[in-house]
Parts: C-alpha cells; structure tokens; sequence
C-alpha cells in the first residue's frame, strides 16, 4: 500500500504570547506584529499522525499552507519533522480570506500536488477556532470527510476506522479512501524535530504556486471570495469578584458552602 | 555584519528548547538528587542528532558546527546543566577522533558515540596539575606494537560511565594522545571524587598499571599529543563550557522574573520596586553580552579562522560566561529571598554546577593568561 497524504497546515501566533495579541480597531483583525508564529498545534497533530501511517506503511507525505512568504518557515519546520514535499500557495490575492476564500485556494492547491489518498488537517486552529477549513476543503475535493478525530486505524488497505469524538463519548465510523480528516490533540503527541530532520530537510524542495498556476479566479480567493465581513470586534473583560474566607479548614468549608448557596452556585 | 542564526540553527535552538522544557525540566530535581547516570536521556540525544552535532555525517554525525552545538548546549544547560557537561565533555573525544584518528577509528568509534550508545571521556589531568599538561606523568612507552601505560589520572568527567579514554601520556619526552577501551587489562577506574555541582556526571580518578594498548590505538601523530590536547580543550571544552554558563545564567534569569513577575509585596509585584527592576536589567544586559562573546568565537570555529589566533577569543568566552553563571545565580537567589535557596526553586542546583565552570576547560587564571599574551604580544 502506498498512500499519497496531504496535511494542511497554517502559521498561527504563538499562544503563548496571546497576552500581547491586540485587535486593530480599524481593519477589525487581529495585530499580530512582534508575535512569534508557529504551526496551528493542532495541524502538527495531523502531521505527526500522517508521519505515523507513513512510518507503519508505505506512504508519501506533503504538506501545504497557504500564506505570505514567511509561512516558508512553517513548511521547513514541517519538513524537519519529516513531511517529504512541501507547498506554498502565495499570491497577494489570497490575502485576508475567510474560511471559503482559504478552502478555495487549499483544494485546488491539493489537486495541483496530484494524486492524494487521505487528506490530514487540524480541527480548527488556535487563531480563528472555526473547524470550517476542512470541511470546505472536502466539499470542494468531493470527497467524505470527518470532524473531531482521535484514533485512526486501517481496516482494509483502503478502508479506515475512524474514532472521532462527541460531547458525551465517541463514534466510529468507517471510511473510504480518499477522505479528508480533521484531527483534535487527543489522537498523538507530536513529535520533536532532531538535528537529523533539520539537516534533511535542507535538501528537500518547497514549491510555491500562486493563483495563476493554481488556475484559481482571484475573485474567488482572498477577501474577493470572502463573503464574511467582520462588523465588530472587541475585547471581552472578564471581571470576577473575589472574596476570601478566612477560618479553620472546616468553618472555611461551611461558609464556602453558604456563600456558594446564597449565590445559588450550590442547590442543595 | 550579519547577527542571525541559520534557520536551521534557529530550529535547532527551538526543538532543544522544547526538548529541555518538557523532557529535563521535570526529572531535573530527581535526577540530581539520585545523582545516577541518565543514561535514558543521552541515548535520546543521540536520537535527535545532538550528540553528533559537530561530527561528519558519514560517521553518523549531523554536522551543523560549532556554533549549533553552543546554541544546544545553551538550551540545555538552561534547564538541566549537568546535561549540557556531558556534551562538553564527551565532544572533546569525538572532537579528537574526527580531527587527527585514523580512517580505522573514526568508523570503529564515532557512530556508536554519535548515537549515545558509547560514552568517551578525555583523560588530561593529574595530580601534578590540569592547567599545565606539560606536567604529565602518565607513561606509555613503546613495547613493539604495543603502548604500555602507566600513572594516574584525576577530576576525569564521564570515566565512570565511559567505554572509551582518551589519554595523554608520554613517551620518553614526547606527549601522545591514546585511546584506551574500558575492560583493558591494567586500566582500572579507583574511585568516584565526591564533588558539588553536576551531580549526574560521574568525576573520577583513573589507574594505569601496565596497560597494554595497540600502537594503532595512537591518535594523530607521534609526538602531537599536547598539540592535539590543548587545541581540543580550547576549540570544544572552552566553547561548551561558555554554552553552559549562557544557559545556567537564562535560566536563573527566567526563573527569578517569573518569581519576580508573581511575587507581591506591599501590594504590588516585586517587579515594580527599583532595586528589582534594576537587578533584573543588570542580569539581562550581562547575559546578552556574554551571548555575543561566546556565539562569536563559535561561529569563527564554523569559518574556519586560525584557531590559534583566535585562541583568545575562545579564552573571552569561557571567562565571562563562566563569570556570568556565577554572578546570576546568586542575584536570583536574592531577588526571590528564601525560595531561591529552596531546592523546589532550581536555582541552588543551578548554583553548584555554575561553581564546577571555574576549573572546566582550563581555570580563569589560564584564560586571562591565553588573553594577556596576545594583548601584550
């Protein structure tokens, strides 16, 4: 069996450092300026989980971002922890898409690498939190796909048993290749990336394609193909009030127990 | 001028960094207080191409140079120094190897020590003295094919642990650099030498006793022993131990601005009185300055410059980074009070092994003197 994966993957601003992250009043995004960036936490899983099938089995694995220039360094990371090909669709056009605007450029970027048997992308990302992209993506590709994904394993050569998971539990579901899936942190741990990696993939290409070689109308990527307009942004203020009890651990308890009443926290 | 990493020395740097967080940080405490080998974590560098960092490729190495290998061991010594003395030290043999061994012993030794799965330690010092070599006692007189040696050496980093010695000692009157493998008979480990600082780096004195080697043992020419010792002390261990000092100083910094950053008194936190501020400001300034002195004698290794000329440069680093080790971390002792001298707090550890700086890879004296000779020439 030898599968061609494809993982999406997208630059997103450190969490780390979202105490420095601030809202631009007047272009209602997000200022990322002095953010260190790094890959979506959750699309390493879907590289660490294609990097897995790979290893178990005879598999090809790409990854691909759409981005400015320096979404490179995301690509080379990804390479570093062993992806084979990478590809950067960069065009000024795909610029502030939405979640339709970067499925409509992603998909036909899949299609433009080839042959592809299962398609790996985080569930949603630390920045947006929308889940949107990877089902856009499948609709577009044709193919089935599923959301929440913690446990991949082969049922038959092109078959899959998909564990994804549910508010109160689990389903399983069975999957016929090629299938997009987006993946939640519960499936891996992903992988450091070692010297090795970094030295190899400095021999390992990134192919960059912009809307032209994609064969995309730029009126249907970037914020042209966008249909969502941001008419508001603001940033929630979370005030708690606060209220120390003092008391041996037991009387502590007891009032506690009646303040938490009195606010009807406790009911009985 | 060009101030940046490579990506790839970028990389590096990150991946450690989260190696050392999430992997170091939590055993750090246990490890020092068993005080046992971590074997378990040197095969895992070995596994991330660490171990190898500056040695070719074709002997299983990953050959990123030198001013990776001080940027990894910063990183590491940042959260667990001890680590970060075990590549200083072991990389003086690999270094030796790689540079001056045969064709022969490259193959027979440097993969298996790239992957952690042999230890090498280098076996300079005696009791007459580690700062003048010229001193040895050691003997390996010629036996037809055979080195016989005799004498002791002392404060050997890793020989508890090592597969492999490599030894100055002297032939009539000329020094030779030798590798001896462990279980060789009349090669004898005495003792462990009980020391503060470094806790899980077996330091230990060795015994001679007609120890019968093959002349093929002999690294680099006849004769060039000193040569070879000195040069690798100065281009590896000078350089390793300035990436230590870097990471025991960033991480006694890191640690006593988040202690500083949380800490309350009088209301506010700690990092709005003055006298804090400013001793956090006179620690970030020293350790950026130690940064560049050291990352510039690295990165000329990496160009290939003399590297006797640019012995002093070298000597520059280990001063002041070793310095730099030793004045942060008791600053961050004081900014955080009782909690810096409390074990839970990783800043007295930090302390012990920042003290072990001192005497590694030649004493500050010998740097100042490496310093004085080419300012006075």
């Amino acid at each position: 069996m030898a599968l061609n994966i494809v993982v999406c993957i997208k630059q997103v601003p450190d969490p780390e450092h979202f105490s420095k992250v601030s809202l631009d009043p007047v272009t209602k995004t997000i200022s990322r300026e002095g953010i260190p960036a790094i890959i979506n936490p959750l699309d390493k899983n879907a590289l660490e989980e294609g990097l897995r099938i790979k290893e178990k089995f005879s598999a090809k694995v790409a990854v691909i971002t759409m981005g400015p220039p320096q979404a490179r360094r995301a690509l080379e990371e990804a390479l570093a922890m062993g992806a084979d090909e990478a590809f950067l669709l960069c065009d000024k056009a795909f610029a502030a898409a939405d979640t339709l605007g970067t499925a409509c450029a992603l998909a036909p970027g899949i299609q433009k690498i080839g042959h592809f048997d299962l398609v790996l992308c985080g569930n949603e990302t630390v920045d947006s939190g929308t889940g949107q992209v990877g089902p856009q993506i499948a609709q577009f590709l044709n193919i089935p796909y599923l959301t929440k994904v913690k446990e991949i394993a082969f049922d038959e050569e092109r078959t899959l048993i998909v564990k994804r998971g549910l508010e109160q539990g689990y389903m399983r579901v069975r999957v016929k290749l090629p299938a997009l899936l987006a993946v939640n942190k519960e499936i891996n741990k992903p992988r450091l990336t070692t010297a090795f990696g970094i030295i190899a993939a400095a021999e390992k290409e990134i192919k960059a394609f912009d809307c032209r070689e994609l064969g995309v109308d730029p009126n249907d990527v970037g914020i042209s193909g966008s249909p969502t307009r941001v008419v508001e942004t603001f940033q929630r203020v979370s005030q708690r009030r606060r209220e120390v009890i003092y008391g041996s651990p037991e009387e502590a308890v007891k009032k506690t127990t009646e303040r938490l009443k009195e606010f009807g926290a406790l009911v009985q | 001028m060009n101030f940046d990493l490579t990506r790839q020395q970028e990389m590096l740097r990150d991946t450690v960094r989260q190696f050392a967080d999430s992997e170091l940080a939590p055993r750090a405490l246990e490890l020092d207080e068993r005080g046992e080998f971590p074997f378990d974590i040197v095969k895992r560098t070995g596994e991330m191409g660490l171990i190898g960092i500056m040695t070719p490729k074709e002997y299983g190495g990953t050959e990123m140079g030198h001013l990776a290998r001080m940027v990894a061991i910063e990183e590491i010594s940042r959260v667990y120094p001890p680590l970060g003395f075990f590549f200083q030290t072991c990389h003086l043999g690999h270094y030796s190897i790689q540079n001056w061994g045969t064709e022969e012993q490259k193959t027979k030794y440097l993969p298996s020590l790239c992957k952690g799965e042999k230890i090498i330690c280098d076996a300079i010092t005696e009791a007459s003295g580690g700062s003048d070599p010229t001193t040895t006692q050691t003997t390996a007189q010629l036996d037809g094919n055979e080195f016989v040696i005799n004498g002791r050496k002392v404060y050997i980093t890793l020989a508890g642990v090592a597969d492999l010695a490599c030894i100055l000692a002297k032939t009539d009157d000329k020094f030779n650099t030798i590798l001896v493998e462990k279980g060789t008979p009349g090669f004898e480990i005495v003792r462990r030498e009980n020391i503060a600082g470094f806790s899980t780096m077996p330091v230990n004195e060795l015994a001679f006793t007609n120890c019968r080697v093959p002349k093929t043992n002999l690294i680099g020419q006849e004769g060039r022993g000193l040569g070879i010792g000195l040069t690798t002390i100065s281009v590896i261990g000078r350089t390793g131990v300035a990436g230590i000092g870097l990471g025991i100083a960033r991480g006694c910094y890191e640690a006593a601005l988040k202690f500083a950053k949380e800490r309350k008194l009088y209301g506010k936190p700690i990092t709005e009185l003055q006298a804090i501020q400013f001793a956090l400001v006179d620690i970030n300034v020293d350790i950026e300055a130690a940064k560049w002195v050291s990352y510039y004698a690295a990165w000329q290794i990496d160009q290939g410059k003399d590297l006797r000329a640019i012995g002093p440069d070298i000597a520059r680093a280990k001063l002041v980074s070793c310095e730099l080790a030793n004045r942060v971390a008791p600053k961050a002792v004081q900014i955080m009070g009782a909690y810096g001298v409390s074990e839970e707090y990783h800043i007295v550890r930090r302390l012990k092994d920042a003290l072990q700086l001192f005497p590694a890879a030649g004493t500050q004296e010998i740097m100042k003197a490496t310093i004085g000779r080419s300012i006075m020439a």
